[in-house]
This record gives C-alpha cells, structure tokens and sequence, in this order.
C-alpha cells in the first residue's frame, strides 16, 4: 500500500489524522516541529543528550494523549507545556540528588544582586548576532535551573507571572524574585564578559 | 496460577459482607444534606472599595486567597449566600445580576458546581470539597480588578 | 530603593501592574534617576535574550530522531496477540469466575478507598472540569486545600 503524503496537509488535519492513530500524521507532525521542541527542551537543560532524550520523551507521551489535545490551543504550544513539564521534573530530580550549595542558597534570595550597582551600559551594544548568542548562553549556563527556566518562560514562551507560577508550581512572589534576580545576574555576567573582551 | 474453585467458594461469603457493609456505609454517608456557603468576591488592589457596602472577606479566606498566584491584594465580598443540597439535588443561587452558581450534590461526595453568567454556561466542574478546603472561581474584571466565587462547605 | 520598589519596577516593565500603579510608577520613573537605570538595565537584558534566541536544530537525522520515539510507541503499544480458539465453558471457567472475584475484591477496594482516603488524594484524582473558556487553568494549593480555577470570561458585576 501506498503512503500517504502529509507533506502539505496542515496541522490540525495532521492532529485528527493522528487522533485516530495513524503514525505517519503525527511523523510528520514530530518532522515539523521537532526543532522548537529540541530548543526549548536545549534552553531548559543547556545539555544536548538530555534535550535529545526529553524532546524524544515528549514527543512519545505527546502521543499517548493525542486524544485529550482539544485544539485549546495550537499543538506546537501544547507540546511545548509538554516538553517543558518533562525538563522540570528531571531539573528537580537532579537537584534533589546533590546537596544545595550555599551559593544556590543565595541565589534563591537575590539579596546581593538587588544591591548590585545598576549596569548603565548596554554590554549587548553593537554586538554580532552569534557573538550575543554566545555570551547570552555562556551567561545562561552559570543560573540556577530556577533562574534560567523563569526566563525562558517568561521570555521566549511570552508567559505572564501567573502562568509561570503554575507551571513551576511556586507563588507569584518567587517568579518575580527569581525573574529579578536572574535578569540582574544576567546583566553582570554580560557586563563581565563585555570587560573580558575588552 | 490454575483457578482454585474451592478457595472461591470460601472467598465469596467474606467478599460479599464486606461489599453490603461498604454499600451500606456509603449510602448512609450519601443521604445526608450538605450546606455550602457561596461568596462573589471584587479582587483589587485599591485598599478601599468604591462601594462602602463592601466588606473586606473574612481573615481565614483572605488568607487562604493571599496563597493563592494572583496579583491582588484586596477582597472584598459583594454578597453571600448559602446553598443546601441533599443528594442528587441541584440548588442555586443568584450571585449578580448576572451572575448564577448552581450545586449538585452527585452521591453524597463528589459535588458538581456550574457556574452560569448571562444565562449560559461559563464552567462546570466537579469534585469533592471537604469541610476546611476552598474552590475559587475567577477572572479578570475590568480596570485590572477580578471576580471571584469562593466555595466553602460549611456543614 | 527597597525590594518590594524593585519589584514593582519589573513588574511595570513587563506589563504586569494595573493601570492606576502603572501611572504612579511612570511618574516615579521621570524624576528617579535610579530607578530609571534600574529600568533600563531590566530592559536592555529583556532585548538581548529576545535578540539571542537561536535556531537550535536537532542534531540528528529525520529518521533516526524518529526511529527512537517509533521504537518506545510500539514498546508502550504492543502489538495485540493472535486470538486462539477456546470453547465459550473454557472461556468462563478461565477468564470469567476470576475475573468476577477479582472486579468484587476492586469493587469493595475502591468504596472502601473513598471512604478513607484522605480528601486531598480523592478530590484531586476526580474532579473534572468542563468549561466554555479555552483559555481557562486550574492551580492546586494543597497545602491550604484551595482550588482555583481561572477563566477568562468577562464580568461587569
């Protein structure tokens, strides 16, 4: 028999085709958009093998409640929560199996960041595309997995406050700590980097 | 493992008692009314509100809406009312003009809330509520206010 | 400038105060020359990572990404077994009467279970929700047994 050709079929038709479970719709839903759910599983974990593993996981659960995707909002976003439900759970895993250092301890408060000197110059100024990517992920690197998915989540999935607060499971008060907090560490590690450089 | 008739037949007796007692529990448990108390709550940030009728919400549920991830500092309630229901019963009670809640007692556990605005249905949710626990329902109202409807049972 | 007066700085630049605070806070901002940079540095770190997003690919090939997610599908999915042909007595005596003892046994574990299991587990496990809202969400507060359910239907009361 021949196979179908989803090739230019959109999306939703893609869902439903698959909903019924026919495989070659949701291959070609996985070949689509595997990049986005790489990405956002690669922000979370800054880690290829385990991005790799997590996006493949989420693609295989994504599969098992196909049935209970409602079209509530676009599968790629549904996927994304997915995806992003997957890092949080293997992010909080492995911080449970190591000791918490008095620097996270810290970081959870922010207190020397909130006294930290203002960063009056932009240190992205004028900088190439790859080269702000690269300081930007060098910089990201260094957070706490709290930090760096609090600002994932607000800005690459354009979540509000409360959102985020859901999905990590924590008060509003504590996303916008750990948003302060890891928006100012952010600036210093720039700032610093600009100074390495210069 | 080949099925063993004989330890079925003594098996059988026990598991029914057991199921008539857990039956009988249940029903009992399942006739008895259920009193819940239902308040539209205005969610601000002004310490005060425009209307002096207002009053702040009870300490025990502003608390409890202080842990809550919402942004607003202030509750006050604009009415309250109680609603009983037996089982398989539906009562309801008119909250705004607009506004109508409905509660359905499903078996003497489990509890269906729908929440009703402009005559259609806005949500329906079902599940049990203990004495001591709280369900909110909500949105945003404008000039960066929200509503609430806070359910508690009391009896 | 105290942490509660950061905060709220953050939260105007994300868009996240209501509309009488905002105003306060923009009039703050045009004689406080600190909490201007303070601002400023807030938003110019926002637009670097807005501007650094890059385009991760998967670092493998359509058919390898996607022979792994098949090979777990089908593990969690197998294949049904071939029917054999058994008499409809056989049937009973094999399927059926265990069968029956074991539904009573859940039958009696499942009552019993309601009746003792803490609220907290019940309730969670069984509430459902339907609603004409897709933007709606539901947050748990399990320590202070609070549900919140959040539409964004809108209210003039």
């Amino acid at each position: 028999m021949a196979e179908k050709d989803y090739s230019s079929a959109e999306d939703t038709a893609l869902v439903r085709q698959a909903q019924k479970g026919d495989a070659a719709a949701f291959e070609e839903l996985v070949f689509r958009h595997r990049d986005r759910i790489y990405a956002r599983a690669f922000s979370m974990m800054r880690n290829e093998e385990s991005a790799l593993d997590l996006s493949q996981e989420a693609w295989v659960k994504g599969w098992q409640r196909l049935v209970q995707f409602q079209g509530e909002s676009s599968f790629t976003t549904w996927m994304t929560r997915i995806v992003i439900n997957l890092c949080l759970d293997q992010l909080r895993k492995q911080k449970r199996q190591r000791a918490e250092s008095i620097e996270e301890m810290n970081e959870e408060s922010g207190g020397v960041e909130r006294q930290m000197p203002v960063v009056a110059v932009n240190p992205t100024e004028r900088l190439e595309r790859g080269e702000l990517r690269q300081r930007i992920d060098k910089a990201m690197n260094q957070l706490s997995y709290e930090h760096r998915t609090v600002l994932v989540l607000h800005e690459f999935e354009e979540m509000e406050y409360k959102e985020i607060a859901k999905t990590m499971d924590c008060s509003i008060g504590t996303v916008m700590s750990r948003l302060f907090y890891a928006r100012r560490k952010l600036a210093s590690l720039l700032a610093d980097l600009r100074n390495e450089k210069s | 493992m080949r099925f063993n008739p004989s330890l079925f037949s003594r098996f059988a007796p026990l598991a029914l008692v057991s199921l008539l007692f857990a039956l009988t529990v249940s029903a009992a448990r399942a006739a008895a009314d259920f009193k819940f108390e239902v308040q539209l709550v205005w969610a601000t940030t002004a310490t005060n509100s425009p209307n002096p009728e207002h009053k702040p919400v009870e300490e025990e549920v502003h608390k409890k809406l202080s842990e809550l991830p919402l942004k607003w500092k202030h509750y006050f309630e604009v009415k309250s009312e109680n609603i009983r229901v037996s089982k398989n019963e539906t009562r309801e009670a008119r909250l705004s003009k607009i506004c109508r809640i409905s509660v359905r007692d499903i078996d003497g556990k489990n509890f269906e809330f729908a929440l009703i605005g402009k005559n259609e249905p806005v949500l329906k949710r079902t599940q049990k509520l203990p004495k001591g626990e709280m369900l909110v329902l909500g949105g945003n109202a404008p000039d960066a206010t929200a509503w609430l409807v806070v359910l508690k049972r009391i009896e | 400038m105290n942490e509660e007066q950061q905060l709220k700085l953050q939260a105007f630049l994300d868009g996240e105060l209501p509309e009488t605070e905002a105003r306060e806070i923009s009039a703050w901002l045009a004689q406080d020359e600190e909490a201007n940079g303070l601002v400023k540095e807030l938003r110019n770190t926002r637009q670097a990572l807005k501007n650094s997003q890059s385009p991760v690919r998967v670092p493998e090939s359509r058919e390898f990404y996607w022979s792994k997610i098949q090979r777990e599908i089908d593990r969690l999915e197998p294949a049904a077994e071939p029917v054999r042909k058994t008499s409809w007595l056989q049937t009973f005596r094999r399927v059926l009467i265990p069968a029956g003892a074991v539904a009573a046994v859940a039958i009696i574990g499942i009552i019993a279970g309601r009746q003792f299991l803490p609220a907290q587990l019940a309730s969670a496990a069984e509430s459902e929700m339907t609603v004409a809202d897709s933007g709606a969400f539901t947050y748990h507060d399990y320590a202070h047994g609070t549900t919140l359910v959040w539409v964004s239907y809108p209210a003039d009361h």
